[in-house]
């Protein structure tokens, strides 16, 4: 075996030329392949970092019907009761209950239709990292009656500043109109456009006052020590808890899910593309040297050399090129990320774009160990798919080929 | 003692669409343990033929040959290829050495391939390439070596596995006369110290004249089989 080896690696640098031909082609696709799929990494990492440290967290309580329907009496029922189940799961590590209703934010100078998000200063802080994107004043706290926060593109469209009041109108529990004045005490800048003009914050205290005559929550965010336990968690308080819907991050954002389905389509295409070219490459290359060596073929038939070790031979050199060259270019794409990992790549001509929906300019590629050994299995595969017709006319090669005259 | 190569009214017609084309009728020959013998006629008179035949590079249509006792017709491929490694050394026109490995290296490849010890192997490709006068260049790949040397490397290759005997097909055709002698002597030298069996097939005066058996084919006939002197 270590003598085919040798023969085999000392084959393919026969036509040195045409083999780093072969080699760099393998060498970049691989490269741009493995960071595509870092790039595509980086932007679903950071997008489900995002919402779950900003929006969904890893599980949300609401009852039934409040994500289609969002009417101010679709509360949680007996919040306490789940609250305090919570605080005894070991698997919780925080959680928030929230008071949610869309409404009106009037202003001196127009009206805008606003997402009202009622928190608990303290429960929202250690489970949600939101109050970490102000750009200026402060987040909710107790020494102004009625504080608000607001994005900073929204204060900008009524032209508001910290200390400037503004009317929230919404529908109360019993589906009536119902109005307050409420001062500007903090502006935030989000990755996303949409959110900076749509969300506001209040205290949860303060709009469930407004909206009925005791404390109701519409929605109770939780965080956990582990995401992989998301599904458990949820099914057991679905169990557990009638009249409410426990659902895990995935399940909440429909969006990422169909980012996710886009991306896995585009990757397999991008990646088809690269193992055809690849396994074409392969073709190209073995069919030309076993027309170029069909005397030497013939030969080693002659003199004893078995078919099986002639299919071996060439399935061989096929194997030992595009690893090397799969090794090179994932080599050289840990190289590269290893450096990206810290500067990050910006996308800062799609800088606009992004931020309409909610992404960072700067992404920070990754490849999981899974990925490598992906990429791996996939160049062997294709490889010896590739180069089996080739080795299969090797062995169909007559000894009399060592005769002819050439 | 049993011939090393017996064959019984061999033929082989080759049939190439709808007209048979015969290359060699009824031949019947009997190669004893250390003859030196050349198969010489025309082109196209059923040298390389006969050669293939006897070497199980191709199958007769007709006919028996017999390498030791054994009816290689009745080999299947495999066993064919097998018995080749262990009894037939061939040398060709045209050298067919691996390229890619030194002269040392092609000799040993062929012992690599019969499961050998590997310092024997080593000891027996040196001693092969210093009795074709090749020492010095055993670490030299064929590109580097003159086609006078290539052919001594293939004759040490062919010697290597210690076989029954040697085919060598027009082994001279491409060399110039001092190469071709240097061969000769070589050749007659293992066939005289070693009583190895050569046949040659080949059109070169300078090889029939140092043949002990001429055997002629004309249109695929075998028309004289003569002893030389020696």
């Amino acid at each position: 075996m270590k003598t085919l080896l040798i023969l085999s690696w000392r084959n393919i640098w026969r036509h040195p030329g045409r083999s780093s031909a072969l080699l760099a082609a393998i060498i970049s696709g691989l490269w741009a392949g493995a960071l595509t799929i870092a790039i595509s990494n980086g932007i679903y990492q950071q997008r489900t970092n995002y919402l779950i440290n900003n929006e969904t967290t890893h599980l949300q309580i609401h009852h039934p019907d409040f994500m289609t329907e969002r009417s101010p009496d679709l509360t949680i029922p007996q919040p306490e009761v789940i609250v305090s189940r919570l605080a005894q799961d070991p698997r919780v590590r925080s959680f928030s209950p929230r008071t949610l209703i869309d409404g009106m934010l009037q202003s001196p100078v127009k009206a805008s239709g606003v997402r009202i998000r009622g928190i608990d200063i303290v429960a929202e802080t250690a489970t949600t990292g939101f109050h970490r994107q102000l750009s200026a004043g402060r987040f909710l706290d107790q020494s102004t009656r009625n504080p608000l926060v607001m994005g900073q593109a929204l204060a900008a469209t009524h032209n508001m500043e910290i200390g400037n009041r503004v009317v929230l109108v919404f529908e109360d529990t019993r589906h009536e109109l119902t109005a307050a004045a409420f001062t500007i005490v903090g502006l935030f800048v989000s990755p996303s456009r949409q959110v900076d003009r749509t969300l506001v914050f209040v205290r949860a205290d303060d709009l469930s006052s407004l909206l009925a005559d005791r404390f109701i929550s519409h929605e109770i965010v939780i965080l956990l020590h582990d995401i992989a336990d998301a599904d458990t968690v949820a099914a057991d308080l679905n169990t557990r808890f009638n009249g409410i819907s426990a659902r895990t991050w995935f399940e909440l954002s429909p969006e990422l899910r169909t980012l996710i389905d886009y991306g896995s389509i585009t990757l397999l295409l991008l990646t088809t593309v690269i193992m055809l070219a690849l396994a074409f490459g392969i073709l190209n290359t073995l069919l030309m040297s076993l027309f170029e060596r069909r005397y030497e073929l013939g030969m080693l038939l002659c003199i004893g050399m078995g078919r099986g070790k002639l299919f071996v031979m060439m399935m061989l050199e096929a194997l030992m090129l595009t690893l090397s060259g799969a090794a090179a270019g994932l080599l050289l794409a840990a190289m590269a990320l290893n450096w990206l990992s810290s500067t990050g790549v910006d996308l800062g001509i799609f800088a606009a774009g992004l931020a309409q929906i909610g992404y960072d300019r700067i992404i920070y590629p990754f490849l999981h160990g899974s990925d490598y050994a992906t990429v791996v299995f996939m160049v062997i595969f294709t490889t010896l798919a590739a180069a089996l017709y080739p080795a299969w006319k090797a062995l169909a090669t007559n000894p009399l080929e060592a005769s002819k005259s050439r | 003692m049993k011939p090393v190569v017996m064959t019984e009214n061999l033929g082989k017609v080759y049939n190439p669409g709808s007209i048979p084309v015969t290359a060699l009728r009824n031949a019947t020959i009997t190669i004893d343990r250390g003859e030196f013998t050349t198969i010489v006629g025309p082109s196209g008179s059923g040298k390389t033929t006969l050669l293939n035949l006897l070497g199980g590079l191709d199958r007769p249509t007709s006919g028996s040959v017999c390498i030791n006792g054994i009816d290689i017709a009745t080999l299947k491929d495999p066993e064919l290829i097998d018995f080749r490694l262990w009894n037939i050394g061939f040398v060709f026109q045209h050298y067919n050495l691996i390229p890619v490995f030194t002269a040392r290296e092609n000799v040993a490849f062929i012992m690599l391939l019969q499961h050998r010890n590997k310092q024997q192997i080593r000891e027996r490709a040196d001693q092969l390439l210093d009795e074709v006068g090749l020492s010095h260049r055993r670490d030299v790949r064929p590109a580097q070596l003159s086609g006078g040397e290539q052919q001594r490397v293939a004759v040490a290759r062919a010697l290597a596995t210690e076989p029954k005997f040697i085919i060598a097909d027009e082994p001279t055709a491409n060399l110039d006369t001092a190469a071709a002698m240097n061969l000769l002597d070589i050749m007659e030298r293992m066939n005289r110290e070693k009583q190895i069996t050569f046949v040659f097939s080949t059109h070169d005066q300078r090889v029939i004249e140092r043949a002990r058996r001429v055997i002629t084919l004309v249109d695929g006939a075998i028309v004289t089989d003569r002893q030389h002197a020696s």
